[in-house]
């Protein structure tokens, strides 16, 4: 078993000292990937994975948009992977992916595996690799306050707000072949984002959950590879 | 907040239509052949979310959604399907059994009522497998539930329709895969 950690912090460059500040202070987010290797993986370009967001929890759902937003960015690239599309898989293999029926521990996989009619398939979309995220993304410290008035003259906001994002997603990935689990990535990002008001609102967002996406992604992408 | 909400209920009831494209499941099909009768309370099916002080709402509109959803599983689950407008049209098709699904319970969570970020829906459903000629073969309750998280921009509507979608997606996977294991229904096959 193999533990990897490391930590990115974006920066992003600019022209002006003051734009250089603002996209400064809006891209400042610090990512933090944990990878947990539990066998071997490789995959062949014939081959596909398709990554599945966990939605059994009651206070919170892998959001959609994050697991295509994962699944666009392994798929892109010249170390670009075959991804099937979650809505089409779990379509497809409708009813046995559905919050309330997907299996929950690779046991319940094997078991799923001998329903013929999902075997097959799994076979005929050449899926070697099921990767679950699951995780979401909190929103805390929201303090400032922003005003907006109008009136015959015209109209305008002033004040401050600001906030931190901290997005945590796992995804863990299951050899259909071996049907056992080879490993777990962790994605941890937070960043502050801010909201002058001056006349008009300045929102400087931290793009937290897309710099979660992307790093995880880039992991995944290594972690199927074998690399 | 308060009086946006104020402001939207005094404006009357939102009307929200369930809608969505529900798969066939992947399932052995049952080599029967089986009559579906949606009922006028089932085809006209409504619910209606009142506010705190007792004003309408949303009036949610699911009846066609529900028929959408059996005319998606059905013809996945059985080797026949034939819809009738009547218990008494079902006698003359020489069909195995008619199934007769009912909702008794339509429930809603709104987000700004819980305080939870999500919308969700449970229903309760009436199940019922008769002869054609109108005999007892099976009733049993069924259960679906269905959330979507809140999100920025998207109408209250949105999210209703959402859960509601979501709902009845549980509905027909719960449903598909333990209609025989329904123990009056595996008793009815097990004995032809």
């Amino acid at each position: 078993m193999y533990n990897y950690n490391y930590k990115v912090k974006s920066g992003v460059t600019g022209t002006g000292i003051a734009v250089l500040f603002t996209v400064a202070l809006a891209s400042c987010t610090t990512t933090t990937i944990d990878e947990f290797r539990q066998g071997e993986t490789g995959i062949e370009s014939h081959e596909s994975i398709v990554i599945l967001g966990r939605r059994q929890a009651s206070n919170y759902e892998t959001r959609e948009d994050f697991v295509n937003c994962v699944g666009e960015h392994v798929n892109q690239g010249e170390n670009g992977i075959n991804v099937v599309p979650e809505q089409e898989f779990v379509d497809a293999l409708f009813p046995w992916f559905e919050p309330r029926t997907a299996p929950l521990r690779t046991q319940d996989l094997e078991r799923l595996m001998a329903e013929s009619v999902v075997a097959e398939k799994l076979d005929e979309f050449g899926i070697r690799y099921i990767v679950w995220v699951d995780g979401f993304t909190e929103t805390t410290g929201r303090t400032g306050s922003i005003s907006c008035a109008i009136g015959p003259g015209g109209g305008g906001c002033f004040g401050f707000g600001t906030w931190e994002d901290d997005s945590r997603f796992d995804a863990r990935v299951w050899d259909v072949d071996a049907l056992t689990s080879v490993g777990t990535i962790r994605a941890d990002a937070t960043g502050q984002s801010y909201m002058p008001a001056l006349v008009i609102p300045i929102p400087l967002i931290a793009r937290v959950e897309a710099n979660a996406c992307s790093s995880l992604a880039n992991q995944l992408k290594q972690f199927v590879r074998g690399s | 907040m308060a009086a946006m909400f104020g402001i939207l209920a005094a404006c009357g009831v939102n009307n929200v239509t369930v809608t969505g494209t529900y798969p066939t499941p992947n399932v052995g099909k049952l080599p029967l052949k089986i009559a579906v009768y949606y009922d006028e309370a089932l085809r006209d099916f409504s619910y209606i979310e009142y506010t705190e002080t007792g004003k309408e709402e949303f009036d949610i509109h699911s009846g066609q959604s529900h028929i959408d959803l059996f005319n998606a599983i059905l013809p996945g689950m059985f080797e026949q399907i034939v819809i009738v407008d009547s218990m008494e049209e079902a006698k003359g098709t020489g069909v195995d059994a008619v199934f007769a699904p009912a909702i008794e319970e339509f429930q809603l969570a709104l987000p700004y009522k819980t305080k939870l970020d999500m919308f969700e829906v449970w229903i309760k459903y009436n199940m019922r497998l008769l002869t054609a000629d109108g005999e007892y073969i099976a009733d049993w309750v069924a259960t679906s539930y269905g959330k979507t998280p809140t999100e920025t921009f998207r109408s209250n509507e949105a999210g209703i329709n959402e859960a509601a979608f979501s709902a009845l997606r549980d509905l027909g996977s719960s449903f598909s895969l333990n209609f025989a294991r329904v123990p009056e229904v595996r008793d009815w096959l097990a004995s032809r």
